[in-house]
């Protein structure tokens, strides 16, 4: 069929007709070859301008439409719209920029602004000649989440999503619900006790009627993408009816074997069948077979399977794969503390009185291993001077990792602060770098610790640690004064560097996301979509995509949230068409898109040995396209040959 | 007097944009360069390139995001790698390189765009109109012929499609199909 | 075994005692150390410069002249086998570098042309350097070394001292975990010796500013000394000259600073190797020590 495109070109009252011979223009293009009709108007984007537009389509019977006038980013949809409205597709109907880029760049060159007016649109008619009536993509979408992780941002993200009417998938790898939130004594700026505001929430999420809680269970596979994954969920043995179990606890009493407790870290024991903590949710027990008599020695012990009341210990239990189908995945498998152990300097791991932030909090929590009292681990006695230790492993491209944690200033702060408060006579130094304290009621916070609590802050790095006569000897310096400081201090507390979960790099693998080369995951755009992945269909919350404090892992958890409700607004999920395609004729499976594309869009179909593109990843940026030796990855109405076409008419003349 | 003419390749996200604000902010340049809008820099083949000087351009100039900046993560520094090597070509080929050129212009750099713009053309007109001494056509607009070096690749399609042989087939094609 | 064997300047004078007990030692362990037929000082001080060749040089010719003989150089001195290492390393990452050096190995082979065979070949770093330690243990073998030991030194407290040339950079010399390293512990443990762990062990002995600054580095020794002292040590080992000399012969004045000072001997550790795998008494000489070790050894029937 011959094209038949219409050429519209707008006055914008002076602003483009004061530079440019708008008269000479729609003339000159009504001689051009596919143009079937040419004029010119004051204002395209009036109502009688796009009547205009609309009328001309109908009675010209017009394939395609140039309007040539403002920026695309102003009124493409417009005019996309008035065409399809007339019967043109909208994605025949282009835009001539010959405003921001032609009138208003070159006003005292009237001639020569005309000139290129006419190319500019000459070259939008060779694209337009060649462009095809698309359809948005649509794909069929599951109206139900999966969120990894259910420490503070899993469980906020579960509940909002939950809460706008949709069903949620929410798993944790551990056995309990609440993260490393459960493990804090008392929250920065406002000490309020962590456990108090977290256990309404958890208790919340475990009885969601939306929500489907799996705990001690983890992501095997997943397959698909965005509104249509396939999800393969392992709910680990517990080797307890958990459904059957009724929290008792007899269980858990009479098992005669002890190991360190992770809750605790390492501060308390646990038994090898456990709850990891009173308040956890679910309260029912998983067997640790790692630790436990029966599996470590034949099956001598059971004792566990002997006292509990309804039966439900099997040691024969095993894993199972639990198979759903989601249409997004918010991820947010939190972070880790870096090891101490890599703190060699300070002899992380060594000494028992050096110990990192966390352990701190558990020995500060009313419901810890010493109930709150401030304790050595070596001889539990009351330390009177205890060293807090800021950028331990952060801040250091040198040895370790070279960004800031950003919450470490202040939930050192606050352990000066409560440890003032629980010794009196003790005396707290905290060595820092800077004290960042960018957050609401921050400062306020550390400039109360340091007037009020007569917190010391040393501004300078410790260099060494090393026990001295049952003393923690820290070596340090004053970089205000320029004196080296020695401490004999009872105990250090270190404010290691944040690291993403040792398990969320092999999981963000799996879901085939981005991280950062830290092992962060990593959002879309740093500024403008900091709550999603690249990949479409992914969402990140929380200290999984970098360092985070409470009140801003709880923000990011309901932004992803609120994206999930966006994505979930539509009955099928919608995207531009104008993306890559494999002509299957000529590709010759050398694979280099798959090799270029950011989003794993191109994948290779080992049956027809060729590579092909998934519509609903393809985002269009089109590196595929420009590597393609053999020029069969082509994009929807931007072809090389389009590009050629629109280059001569670029340079006609 | 001799005025150079100019194929821009724009992205979409930024320079194309860093071009409307220029507009917007009145700012005056040269009016010798024709936009192209693509999605990405690195959406931009360096046959695009070659074909703009063989239809006629005296300047080429691709426009991206600043580094780190890509809307599609790292299509930029695909741009970059690419123009380096072309670069080089182009000088094997008697095509000054200076006559291509690459800038990161952001969405906010209007000013660095209208700088980049009249220094380019400045640059170009002290180079010269562009030589190439190719019989034929230049610059015929619509009728495009097929960049000259394509042409054998042309013969061998015909070649391929007496064969049953499908991988010369193959190769054969994709070189004709960009041809066209 | 044989293995080429750069001795350095200092074993090759002022610190024989060291280089004739590790050649005994080597020997009985079935090690042959080679020493090059054609060596140089190592430059001592590995140049911080970053746009030029000349301060390399030196230890890059030797590590050409090694090149030669095998694909392993043995060395014991800390600051030697410091700089050999980083050399090697820039000639292995640095391509300008390595280019421009050998353009000044290859000036030296015109001139030379009696060690023509020496230089021929462009030095890119094929050597690999390693410290006497790391011989015994990767090489050798902790268990071998354990399977000769004729004398246990099980009541012997000896305190390891690493200063910090073997160590730091930690990227570059990739010897030990810096902070807390354990080979030199490892050793004293295959030799059946009671070791002390001491938390000056790392910290530096004063180095060359014993030159400039003698103040200084005795403090920086005072604090290393002291605390082996006071962890119970019976004597220090150590793998370098300079630390040697800062530890031992310092004593005297920090004796006359500090009432009271007790002084401990400062050995190097193929001394203590020799003891432990019954080496004649002429190979281990112990007359250049300022703080002699013979009475403590003796109180321990080491002798």
């Amino acid at each position: 069929m011959e094209e038949r495109i219409g050429v519209f070109v707008c006055h914008c009252g002076s602003n483009i007709a004061g530079v440019v011979d708008v008269k000479r223009v729609a003339e000159e293009l009504g001689k051009y070859p596919g143009v079937a009709h040419s004029t010119d108007y004051t204002y395209m984007c009036s109502d009688p301008g796009q009547n205009l537009v609309k009328d001309a389509i109908k009675e010209h019977n017009l394939t395609g439409v140039i309007v040539a006038a403002c920026s695309p980013t102003l009124h493409e949809a417009t005019f996309r719209r008035a065409g399809r409205v007339a019967g043109v597709n909208p994605y025949q109907v282009e835009i001539a920029n010959i405003r921001e880029h032609c009138s208003w760049v070159h006003q005292g060159e009237k001639e020569a602004a005309t000139e290129k007016a006419i190319k500019i649109i000459k070259t939008m008619v060779e694209k337009a000649r060649l462009d095809e009536a698309l359809d948005p993509i649509s794909v069929p979408m599951t109206h139900k989440a999966l969120v990894v992780g259910a420490g503070i941002a899993g469980i906020q993200a579960a509940l909002d999503i939950a809460n706008a009417g949709h069903e949620v998938v929410l798993v944790e790898k551990s056995p309990s619900v609440g993260g490393h939130m459960a493990q804090l004594s008392e929250t920065f700026p406002t000490l309020d006790c962590s456990q108090c505001i977290m256990t309404p929430k958890m208790v919340e999420v475990s009885q969601h009627p939306r929500i489907n809680l799996m705990t001690y269970s983890e992501i095997d596979d997943v397959a698909g993408f965005v509104g249509n994954f396939k999800v393969k969920i392992r709910k680990k043995a517990a080797y307890v009816d958990r459904d059957a179990c009724t929290g008792c606890g007899v269980c858990v009493e009479k098992c005669p074997v002890k190991t360190e407790s992770e809750f605790d870290e390492g501060l308390a024991m646990r038994k090898a069948i456990y709850t990891p903590f009173p308040q956890a949710v679910p309260n029912k027990p998983v067997l640790d077979p790692e630790h436990c008599t029966y599996f470590l020695k034949d099956g001598k012990c059971g004792i566990c399977q002997k006292v509990c009341p309804v039966g439900c210990v099997d040691y024969e239990q095993k894993d199972e794969i639990i198979e759903e189908e989601v249409g997004a995945i918010v991820v947010a498998t939190g972070y880790d503390l870096y090891p101490i152990e890599n703190m060699g300097e300070y002899g992380g791991g060594k000494y028992a009185d050096v110990i990192t932030g966390l352990q701190f909090e558990r020995m500060l929590s009313a419901s810890g291993p010493t109930e709150g009292e401030v304790r050595r681990p070596s001889d539990g006695k009351e330390p009177k001077e205890i060293v807090f230790l800021t950028c331990c492993g952060s801040r250091d491209p040198e040895a370790h990792m070279p960004y800031c944690s950003k919450v470490c200033c202040m939930y050192l702060t606050k352990h000066a602060m409560l440890y003032k408060h629980k010794v009196h006579d003790g005396q707290a130094y905290v060595f820092y770098m800077d004290v960042r304290t960018a957050g609401k009621g921050y400062e306020e916070f550390y400039t109360r610790a340091a007037e009020e609590d007569d917190v010391l802050y040393i501004r300078g790095k410790v260099s060494k640690i090393y026990e001295e006569d049952g003393k923690v000897m820290v070596w340090g310096v004053d970089t205000l004064t320029g004196k080296k400081v020695e401490i004999a201090a009872d105990m250090a507390v270190l404010g290691l560097a944040t690291v993403p979960n040792v398990a969320a790099k092999k999981l963000a693998n799996k879901l085939k996301i981005h991280t950062d080369e830290w092992g962060f995951l990593a959002e879309a755009h740093p500024k403008l979509r900091p709550v999603e992945s690249l990949a479409p269909g992914f969402y990140l919350a929380g200290a999984a995509q970098g360092p985070k404090d409470i009140p801003e892992a709880v923000a990011q958890a309901s932004g992803a949230a609120s994206k999930v409700a966006h994505l979930f607004a539509e009955e099928e999920y919608h995207r531009e068409p104008i993306i890559a395609w494999i002509d299957e004729d000529t590709c010759a499976g050398c694979r280099v898109c798959i090799s270029v594309c950011p989003y794993d869009a191109a994948e290779f179909d080992e049956e027809n040995g060729i590579a092909k593109i998934q519509e609903a990843i393809c985002e269009g940026c089109g590196a595929c396209i420009a590597a393609c030796p053999s020029a069969s990855a082509q994009q929807r109405n931007l072809t090389d040959e389009q590009v050629y076409k629109m280059v001569s008419a670029a340079l006609e003349g | 007097m001799y005025e150079p003419r100019i194929v821009c390749f724009f992205c979409k996200w930024c320079t194309y944009a860093g071009a409307d604000l220029a507009g917007t902010s009145r700012k005056q340049y040269p009016p010798n360069g024709v936009v192209v809008r693509v999605n990405c820099s690195g959406r931009i083949d360096p046959q695009h390139v070659l074909w703009a000087f063989r239809e006629g351009a005296d300047g080429v100039l691709i426009g991206g995001c600043h580094p780190g900046d890509c809307h599609y993560q790292d299509g930029n520094y695909k741009t970059m790698r690419r123009v380096t090597f072309l670069k080089r070509m182009l000088s094997d080929m008697g095509i000054e390189p200076e006559r291509l050129r690459l800038e990161w212009i952001s969405a906010a750099e209007g000013e660095k765009l209208v700088h980049v713009m009249s220094d380019f053309v400045d640059e170009v007109k002290s180079l010269g109109a562009l030589e190439l001494g190719l019989t034929g056509e230049k610059g015929n607009g619509g009728a495009a012929k097929a960049p000259a070096k394509k042409k054998p690749a042309v013969k061998a399609k015909a070649a391929g499609k007496k064969t049953t042989a499908k991988k010369t087939g193959k190769k054969a094609k994709p070189a004709a199909r960009k041809a066209r | 075994m044989k293995i080429p064997y750069y001795p350095g300047c200092t074993l090759h004078e002022r610190a024989l005692d060291f280089d004739v007990s590790a050649r005994e030692c080597a020997k009985t362990l079935g090690v042959e150390l080679e020493e090059l037929p054609i060596w140089t000082c190592c430059g001592a001080v590995f140049p911080l410069v970053t746009d030029s060749v000349m301060e390399i040089l030196a230890p890059v010719r030797n590590l050409a002249y090694a090149s030669r003989e095998g694909d392993k150089l043995v060395t014991l001195c800390s600051f030697c086998y410091h700089v050999l290492k980083r050399a090697n390393r820039t000639i292995r990452t640095d391509p300008e570098k390595a280019e421009k050096a050998n353009l000044f190995l290859r000036a030296d082979t015109e001139a030379r042309e009696e060690i023509e065979s020496y230089t021929r070949e462009d030095y890119t770093g094929q050597v690999e350097v390693i410290h006497f330690l790391e011989m015994l243990r990767d090489l050798v073998g902790y268990e071998a070394v354990a399977k000769k030991v004729r004398r246990k030194l099980k009541d012997l407290r000896v305190a390891p001292y690493y200063g910090c040339m073997l160590l730091r950079p930690k990227k570059e010399m990739e010897f030990d975990d810096p902070e807390q390293p354990s080979i030199f512990e490892e050793f004293l443990e295959t030799l059946g010796c009671d070791v002390v762990d001491f938390p000056m062990k790392t910290e530096c002995c004063g180095g060359f500013q014993i030159v400039s600054d003698e103040d200084l580095a005795i403090a920086c020794s005072r604090n290393v000394v002291s605390s082996a002292i006071k962890r119970g040590a019976d004597v220090i080992v150590t793998t370098c000259p300079l630390c040697r000399y800062n530890l031992d012969k310092k004593q005297e004045e920090m004796a006359k600073e500090v009432r009271g000072f007790r002084k401990i001997p400062v050995i190097y550790f193929t001394q203590l190797l020799g003891i432990a795998l019954g080496i004649d008494g002429e190979h281990i000489d112990f007359t250049d020590n300022y703080v002699d070790p013979r009475p403590v050894l003796a109180e321990k029937s080491l002798l």
